[in-house]
């Protein structure tokens, strides 16, 4: 028996009795295996009789029912079965065929529910944690580069909570004031992935916004499974501003640690890595720096004068004097380059930035003490190069009409006039047109 | 006296704190070398003072008052602008 169903003229068996194909469906879906199941419990209510739930992970859910009956004899803890706790359900697909006052409903029939354990979330976690690396995901935030001093950072923490205290006082010890955007958020429960993973995007959408901190403090890894959240972590993983995590304590691995740019054990540690440059310690130096480079700029106020006459009787013998010195000087120089002093220093300078590059990724502390000590070696050596620290100690430098220093004899032979610059001050000079070496 | 390796980018403002404190190293390099000529030395200098000046400005920038923001009342605001402008 066959019927055409119009108008796409579909030829199917039937038409049946629905009740009686119902009753066939219950009946084949009764047969199917049971398995056990793990997942987030969310939607929890209760009837008379049972109490249904969603059971749900990142990719899909099922509607699940329990009776009460069975309910209460697994002797569940306190509010142990509540929206957002993970448990593992053991039971079967299930299709109830209604009656005349009863609508027809498919669950999963559970008849056994347990709260997942550390065991349980661990294996969970591992499995997910296998997937994103083999997608490539635990490197993308890494190859960001993370600026040495923001400007402004974004913060995703929990509004009350000793993580956001843990980093404001981070953030004062470095030495840092610029500006902090809070984007609050609960931090532990069913709604708390979703509202993190908005936090973020919203905070990085925002152009001032330089790097992302997310950080609460420490707990069970049941508690901490938000920060475990698949959706979550693809999130952290593709943004374009790099994220520092600090969620739990040392001990506390969660998934959100593998993709972001850099995993800190503490929120102190994570001001320390979002604020890599210690700024007190830098600006103290930095001023230092300068009020040397700038002394010696300025010049030192010396008696020059028996120089200056003996340079006004014979600008040429002078001339001839100074070329010498500076030739002496050049030599030198040379001389230490040869023994190798600038090629220990560049070395060094080079293993020194490898061991910085690979301390940033641990903690920035030591990294950012190296680099303040750099800055201030910088400054003085540039002071050592300062052409005025050579004319304070009795050299002087032959200029051109027009200021350019004149560096060979051809060229001070063909000027006109030249200058000779003194630590404190000019004299002009006429070079002997037979004046040479 | 050579007067090569004149960085043409010289008198460019840095991009960064980072830029401007691996300049400031490049620059200690070559002055270290031995090997920059008077004029080159005497440039080098100059740029090093700048470089010194400029990280000092970005600390200046973070060195004043710490400032706090919440995201949902700049969200709002945000909101409120788009409101009164259509």
């Amino acid at each position: 028996m066959g019927e055409e169903l119009a108008p796409q003229r579909v030829t199917l068996p039937g038409p049946f009795a629905v009740g009686r194909y119902a009753r066939k469906l219950e009946e084949e879906m009764r047969r199917r295996a049971r398995v056990s199941l793990i997942g987030e419990v969310t939607g929890l209510s209760r009837s008379k009789a049972q109490a249904y739930f969603e059971l749900r992970d990142a990719e899909g859910a099922i509607p699940c029912a329990i009776w009460l009956n069975d309910l209460e004899k697994l002797e569940l803890p306190e509010q142990g079965l509540r929206d957002g706790t993970e448990v593992v359900i053991g039971g079967g697909p299930d299709y109830y065929r209604g009656g005349a006052q009863a609508s027809p409903s498919f669950y999963f029939r559970a008849t056994h529910i347990r709260l997942a354990g550390e065991g349980d979330l661990l294996a969970r976690l591992e499995a997910l944690r296998k997937q994103l690396r083999a997608e490539g995901l635990f490197e993308l935030q890494g190859r960001l580069s993370r600026p040495l001093l923001p400007k402004t950072i974004g913060v995703v923490t929990a509004e009350s909570g000793a993580a956001r205290r843990d980093l404001l006082a981070g953030l004062e010890r470095r030495g840092w004031r610029g500006t902090v955007i809070w984007a609050f958020a609960p931090v532990q429960d069913r709604h708390a992935a979703p509202a993190i993973a908005a936090a973020i995007q919203d905070l990085a959408a925002r152009p001032e916004v330089e790097a992302i901190v997310v950080t609460r403090g420490g707990g069970s890894l049941a508690d901490l499974w938000a920060f475990c959240d698949e959706t979550l972590c693809r999130t952290v993983a593709m943004l374009r501003v790099p994220v520092i995590s600090a969620v739990g304590h040392e001990r506390d691995s969660t998934l959100i640690d593998d993709v972001a740019a850099v995993a800190c054990s503490t929120p102190t540690h994570a001001a320390e890595a979002t604020v890599p440059l210690d700024a007190a310690a830098a600006r103290s130096s930095l001023e230092r720096s300068l009020g040397i480079l700038q002394r010696a700029a300025s010049g030192a106020v010396g008696g020059r004068t028996p120089h200056l006459v003996s340079l006004a009787r014979g600008p040429g013998r002078a001339l001839g004097r100074e070329r010498l010195a500076l030739n002496q000087k050049t030599r030198e120089m040379r001389a230490a380059s040869e023994r190798g002093l600038a090629e220990r220093l560049g070395f060094q300078r080079r293993l020194a930035t490898v061991v910085l590059e690979r301390a940033a990724r641990r903690a920035a502390g030591p990294e950012m003490e190296r680099r303040r000590e750099g800055l201030h070696r910088a400054a003085v050596a540039l002071r050592a190069h300062e052409p005025e620290r050579t004319l304070e100690r009795g050299y002087a430098l032959v200029e051109g009409e027009d200021g350019e220093p004149l560096a060979t004899a051809a060229e001070a032979r063909a000027a006109e006039v030249v200058k000779l610059r003194f630590a404190d001050g000019r004299v002009r000079a006429r070079p002997e047109r037979d004046g040479g070496a | 006296m050579a007067e090569s390796e004149r960085d043409p980018s010289a008198t460019v403002a840095p991009e960064s704190y980072e830029s401007a404190v691996e300049r400031l190293e490049q620059i200690i390099d070559r002055l270290d070398s031995g090997q920059a000529g008077l004029r080159e030395t005497l440039e080098l200098c100059r740029e090093g003072r700048d470089l010194v000046t400029y990280c000092a400005g970005e600390l200046d920038e973070v060195g004043e008052s710490l400032k706090e923001l919440r995201l949902d009342e700049l969200a709002a605001k945000l909101d409120q602008g788009q409101l009164e402008t259509d």
